[in-house]
């Protein structure tokens, strides 16, 4: 079906109402040819053989993309899915089997044309696996090690697999607490994007003491969801072992929203990343003179962004030795540009394969 | 406190009064214990319930340099550690002597009117080949004091040794069979044909599947134990308790609830109110063992359950170990357990 251009449209269009813009961000047409452009080298890349070097190619989309994506949230699967609906992939979804709600009702406002391209299904035979020309797989380790046992050498396989967030402040404490606030607690840290800690240099305790302030304040705006009875006792026996460790000397220190559950604050002098248990819990750790994968430990590997304040060429740069694929200002961990590597994935140009004529 | 746990059921005001006396002990004893408490902003003069006693967490047993003892560090005679990989922290659990554990387990055996086991085949390491294991030296108390004989079923590398299981069983005399939900699920994978077990046999089986590839429900396992062994579910005996602890729980036949003996108490907290759960409503369990004396007796899982209406007397007072509906290990908790332990020995 359809230009690349059309599609275009239509994505840009879909992508204008509420439902879904709360996922994917505000792309528009222009955004979207940009990308296309930047990634295939041509907006018409997909459509017509164009000179490359002394040959002539073509951008060939793979004819079926299975996504299977995970029940964190929504973003990661609208994410997938835009990306082959916009090189004209038929796409099938494959949610949780206790669904995705957010996903699959926000995908209402879609066109035909659109919807055409899209499959939902909460379980999957082993031949409509095998159908697919590309597998692009979100979740655990433990699930993508699953799904790769059952790719074809004909099949690629583009795995995103467990992911984790930091945050890092130099200076500029209060705003920084702010924007850190902002990317914990958005979508109750469930997503790869979500901060689990953040360092800071100089008075890290302080600064701890300011986030706690913004935690509130933000839990007060923008409540939490409400939480499970095992997401409630994790962050019960977090906190309660923290209070443990918290008692009986200075490496560790606890701030809670009170008579709730709504947002934790860890300082913890150790520079070890450990991860939270999500539903905005975060530690504040003071950021070591060589943040390094031996200081981080086990977790650095698992690397996804960094947000750092202030955000400047000279911080960032400082920090390309980390494995994570991002580098962002604070406060914009979780809204990705539409250009981003995702997980080091240029996200069209990995899909496509080429024809040449010549 | 051995006097309480001699065999004969204490009343719930003996509870309660031995409960204050064992947490001003333990909270002017037990240095780590007591900060917990003040930052809490609870001392023994406050309480007057044992509800009211704080319960410490499981994970505080893990942190190294705050053993958590009644007792000077230079007396501790036995240690136990809670199981987990290589790279996890395990908690560690220390005791100047084990005469108290060692009477918990054999008195609640009496008063929990538990079966007498004529011979014993135990499906774990023996004590001396796993001696910081609490379920080993459990079985190694049992195999002392309760039961009239006894095989040790696995080799010095820990694996089943299956043709001790079979001689052991072949007299044409009553067995009881113990061992770990993994351990039992490797026995059944090994025997190509059902074991023969005489009549009035009976096997006891503890600890769950998380961290491991098995996953398996309560009623399947019965019935691998009713196909494999000739066992009904009135002749299984589910042991619940933890390293952190010294005292057991145990329920009998298929979704029964557990209990423990009259020296301890359980609550279940709705995690999201850290108050009392509604009868029957799920929530987290808090164990109280006064046989914990040397450590903390106020110990909160990850573990969830249900607990139904308690009875309680005219001073309000719960006039018996109540019993609780044990779901399992809460699924967001990090893998642990002595099952697992288990499994990676048999796995090697």
């Amino acid at each position: 079906m359809t230009t690349t251009q059309e599609r275009i449209q239509l994505i840009a269009e879909a992508c204008s109402h509420d439902e879904i813009q709360q996922w994917t961000g505000d792309i528009t047409a222009h955004d979207l040819h940009a990308w296309v452009t930047n990634e295939l080298g041509s907006n018409m890349a997909l459509d017509a053989f164009l000179a490359h070097g002394p040959l002539q190619s073509k951008a060939i989309a793979p004819a079926c993309i299975l996504h299977i994506v995970s029940g964190n949230t929504a973003h990661a699967a609208f994410q997938s899915l835009i990306r082959g609906l916009l090189i004209g992939s038929h796409n099938v979804v494959k949610i949780p089997s206790a669904g995705l709600a957010e996903f699959t009702d926000a995908l209402e406002p879609f066109p035909d044309a659109l919807r055409e391209l899209i499959e939902i299904r909460s379980s999957l035979e082993d031949q409509e696996k095998s159908r697919a020309d590309v597998i692009i797989a979100i979740g655990s380790d433990e699930s993508i090690a699953a799904i790769h046992q059952h790719v074809k050498p004909h099949q690629l396989f583009i795995p995103h697999s467990h992911k984790v967030s930091i945050g890092i402040v130099y200076d500029d404490f209060e705003a920084a607490a702010i924007h850190a606030a902002r990317d914990v607690s958005l979508y109750n840290q469930r997503g790869c994007l979500s901060l689990h800690a953040i360092y800071a240099a100089g008075d890290s305790e302080r600064f701890a003491d300011l986030l706690a302030i913004e935690m509130e304040k933000f839990s007060q705006s923008n409540p939490a969801d409400t939480l499970t009875a095992s997401e409630a006792g994790t962050i019960r026996n977090l906190r309660e072992s923290t209070r443990f460790c918290s008692s009986n000397g200075p490496e560790v220190k606890l701030w809670e929203s009170s008579d709730s559950l709504n947002w934790t604050v860890i300082h913890d002098s150790s520079a070890l990343l450990k991860l939270s248990c999500l539903n905005r819990c975060v530690y504040v750790k003071p950021l070591p003179s060589e943040l390094d994968t031996a200081i981080l430990g086990p977790e650095a590997k698992h690397l996804s962004t960094i947000a750092i304040h202030p955000f400047t060429q000279e911080n960032a740069v400082s920090l390309e030795h980390l494995p994570a694929h991002r580098i962002c200002p604070l406060g914009q961990s979780q809204q990705p540009s539409l250009f981003w590597h995702h997980d080091g994935f240029a996200p069209l140009a990995s899909l496509v394969k080429w024809k040449d004529i010549g | 406190m051995a006097q309480a746990i001699n065999g004969k059921p204490i009343s719930g005001t003996e509870f309660n009064a031995l409960a204050m006396l064992v947490f001003t002990h333990q909270y002017q004893q037990n240095k780590p214990y007591q900060n917990f408490c003040n930052a809490t902003g609870t001392s023994p003069e406050q309480v007057s319930y044992w509800h009211d006693i704080p319960a410490l967490p499981t994970d505080a047993f893990k942190a190294d340099a705050l053993p958590l003892i009644t007792f000077p560090i230079e007396a501790i005679q036995k240690t136990f550690l809670t199981s987990g990989t290589t790279t996890e922290t395990k908690g560690k659990h220390h005791f100047n002597s084990t005469d108290l554990y060692d009477q918990s387990i054999i008195n609640a055996w009496h008063e929990l009117k538990l079966p007498e086991p004529a011979h014993a085949i135990f499906l774990i390491p023996h004590p001396e080949q796993s001696p910081h294991s609490s379920l080993s030296h459990m079985m190694g108390v049992i195999a002392q004091h309760i039961a009239q004989g006894s095989s040790w079923a696995t080799d010095e590398t820990g694996s089943l040794d299956l043709e001790k299981i079979i001689n052991a069983t072949k007299n044409n005399q009553p067995v009881a069979l113990f061992g770990t939900a993994l351990s039992f699920l490797h026995l059944f994978d090994s025997i190509e044909s059902p074991l023969q077990l005489a009549p009035g046999s009976w096997a006891m089986e503890t600890g769950g599947y998380k961290g491991t590839q098995h996953q398996l429900t309560k009623s399947e396992l019965h019935r691998l134990f009713e196909t494999k062994l000739g066992l009904s579910s009135d002749c299984i005996v589910n042991e619940y308790s933890m390293t952190e602890l010294s005292s057991q729980f145990y329920s009998r036949g298929l979704n029964q609830a557990h209990q423990g003996p009259s020296w301890t108490r359980t609550r279940v907290i709705d995690p999201i109110t850290n108050t009392d759960a509604k009868p029957g409503q799920l929530g987290h369990l808090v164990l109280y063992d006064l046989a914990n004396l040397h450590s903390v007796m106020a110990i909160r899982t990850q573990d969830l359950a249900t607990q139904d209406l308690v009875t309680r007397d005219q001073t309000n007072l719960e006039v018996s170990a109540p019993y609780f509906n044990l779901i399992g290990r809460d699924p967001t908790a990090l893998p642990r357990g002595c099952s697992r332990s288990s499994d990676e020995t048999l796995s090697r």
